[in-house]
């Protein structure tokens, strides 16, 4: 009888085709679990506001409406889809003791933490790719309507000058399909991860779903209060160290999601300082470590 | 030169079962505790084919999680092939089928094992070849591209044995591996577990079905509330020493009367037993899960 082990020692600390066996294997639960249905769900809404009529002044405030709204609608589907995809994912695991044969293989629990985050992102990427597609064709279809109606109805005005049609039409197409409007997905898509980071660090000791579900929509709306609760707590108490400290580690565990709107003066339309992109890409990236961190401190030390 | 595949030596496992939420400041000050495993010591040699036996909650399953690395031991130790039991590099060599397991039911029984496989980092054509090699060795050739949703429990637990040995471990944990499975199924996992031996491989699996685990265990373990009872080759437990008996087979009424005025001229012998032919093993499980008094036996 050999002893297998003397033959087979090196195992790498963190095995990336172990990962993405993980990952991939969560892209196929969460495929076939039909989750993605929210998306057909999203294409309906979108397609409905697009007919929807504001009876707004101005053709560019008609767009802008319309924008604020899909993208809206875009960004509150993709977190929701993070925290619910993701909470299915580890207690359902442990339910089904799947866990305890994905574990007894040689897999560390690195990975299998690294994998089920990086399946549920790739996830949200493709499906906020999806979405924003679908925005965007929404937006240049009504676009298109706005500008030959609009048109149509400058130059049978004969007090209008072929100048100013222009400059109503340049208005108009500043609210167009721009491709800046990437950075408002690309904004969603950072926050979406944090928060399924979060979800994940919340699924390691929940013993449901529900409870992972409840809790990351909890604290992600406490995650929008940050500035808020700061100045109450600190006004109120005249900085009492308790409340200080508390407002301290609550800033530090709960990420502060409102800085992720600036995707809404992006939608709007305002210009987008290419520093600030950078700055929220390493903040997120940030938040990520430090969730995994945290969640693999529990996770290690956990018995099933 | 080869090591034990299993060694336990000391083990104790000690849960608090507190309600975890509401407890979790207070454990160990009023958390109840649950001794699951007591001072339990035991070799499964290279080989050779363990059998844990115990009644329900007597700590088979956690004994077997603690030599997986999926718990921590409270105390003592448990190694397999020399490694210590957390170690990656143990489970390596380990395939583990727990009790009553599920798989991913949206997979198909290939993709379950494809799966399992490159978690192993098996890929390409060798993966592919053992995975037909196991699919036709578990006999779930016909299902193959079926998902687990609609697999049958007897195909479930298959479709793990094959998920468990994908790798060819030298070892493979087989938490009752044919509970609630029929007994043509039972048979079909009993021959398995027969071939696995006659492959080498180290066999460490706990059953209640206990007809099961005479036929195919070299050695048996006995455990009850957490503590070893009674351990050693499977020949040795089920033999009484002042005893002996024999079956016969087509005997006639008329042979056994005589057999039996025979017997009666002797001084001092006594027919205990007889009668169709029992499971002896049956009967000391019920004996030491019978008794009240956990140190009595
Ligand atoms: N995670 C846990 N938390 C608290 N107590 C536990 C836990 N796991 C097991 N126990 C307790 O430990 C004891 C042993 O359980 P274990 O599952 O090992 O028994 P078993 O021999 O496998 O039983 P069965 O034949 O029913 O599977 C039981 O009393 C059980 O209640
Ligand atoms: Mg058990």
């Amino acid at each position: 009888m050999t002893t297998f082990t003397e033959t087979k020692v090196k195992i790498p600390v963190l095995s990336l085709s172990r990962v993405w066996t993980i990952a991939a294997g969560t892209m196929t639960q969460l495929v076939r679990m039909k989750t993605f249905y929210f998306l057909l769900i999203f294409a309906v809404l979108v397609a409905g506001v697009g007919y929807l009529d504001f009876r707004l002044a101005t053709a560019a405030s008609q767009l802008e409406t319309i924008k604020k709204i899909s993208f809206g609608t875009m960004d509150l589907f993709a977190w929701l889809y993070a925290i619910v995809a993701t909470a299915l994912l580890i207690p359902r695991d442990l339910e089904d003791r799947t866990l305890y044969t994905i574990l007894s293989k040689p897999v560390r629990r690195v990975e299998y933490l690294v994998g089920k985050l990086l399946g549920v992102l790739i996830l949200i990427g493709l499906s906020l790719g999806l979405m924003f597609c679908l925005c965007m064709v929404m937006l240049a279809i009504k676009h298109g309507d706005l500008v030959s109606s609009e048109l149509i109805k400058l130059s049978s005005d004969p007090n209008i000058t072929q100048v100013e049609i222009e400059e109503q039409i340049a208005l108009i197409n500043e609210q167009g399909p721009r491709k800046e409007l990437g950075v408002a997905a690309l904004a969603s898509f950072l926050k979406s991860s944090v928060v399924a980071a979060m979800t994940i660090l919340i699924s390691t000791f929940a013993s449901s779903s529900l409870f992972t579900i409840i809790t990351s929509i909890f604290f992600f709306l406490i995650g929008h209060a940050h500035g808020m609760m700061t100045d109450y707590w600190l006004h109120k108490t005249e900085g009492n160290l308790v409340i200080r400290l508390a407002t301290k580690v609550m800033k530090l565990l709960i990420p502060d999601f409102q800085l992720y709107s600036f995707s809404e003066g992006v939608v709007t339309g305002a210009t987008i300082v290419p520093a600030v992109v950078w700055s929220m890409g390493f903040l997120t990236a940030g938040y990520l470590f430090i969730f995994l961190l945290i969640s693999l401190m529990i996770f290690m030390y956990k018995e099933f | 030169m080869s090591k034990p595949a299993v060694e336990v030596k000391n083990l104790t496992k000690v849960f608090n079962t507190g309600n975890p939420g509401a407890n979790v400041f207070k454990k160990g000050i009023t958390g109840s505790y649950v001794v699951a495993v007591d001072n339990l010591s035991f070799k499964v040699e290279a080989g050779e084919v363990y059998g844990l036996i115990g009644p329900n909650g007597s700590g088979k399953s956690t004994t077997m999680k603690v030599v997986l690395g999926l718990m921590a031991p409270t105390d003592g130790s448990a190694k397999v092939f020399g490694l210590d039991a957390g170690d990656v590099r143990a489970r390596n060599d380990i395939g583990y089928l727990p009790e009553n397991p599920y798989f991913y039911r949206h997979l198909s029984g290939e993709e379950t094992l494809k799966f399992y496989g490159k978690l192993c980092g098996l890929k390409g054509k060798v993966l592919k070849d053992r995975i037909d090699e196991l699919l036709d060795m578990v006999d779930l050739e016909g299902a193959r591209t079926r998902r687990l949703a609609g697999y049958s429990k007897g195909m479930l637990q298959r479709i793990g044995l094959a998920q468990a040995i994908i790798q060819r471990p030298g070892l493979v944990i087989l938490d009752e591996p044919t509970a609630g499975v029929d007994p043509v199924g039972s048979r079909q996992i009993r021959d398995l577990i027969l071939q696995l031996k006659e492959e080498g491989i180290s066999v460490f699996l706990c059953s209640h079905l206990l007809e099961q685990v005479q036929e195919v265990c070299d050695n048996v373990g006995i455990i009850f509330k957490g503590r070893m009872r009674r351990e050693g080759p499977l020949e040795e437990l089920v033999s009484i020493e002042n005893r002996y008996s024999f079956v016969l087979e087509n005997a006639s009424p008329k042979l056994i009367k005589e057999i039996e005025t025979l017997v009666e001229k002797e001084k001092g012998v006594t027919i205990t037993e007889k009668g169709n032919p029992r499971t002896t093993l049956e009967r000391l499980f019920l004996k030491i899960a019978g008794s009240k008094d956990q140190d009595e036996v």
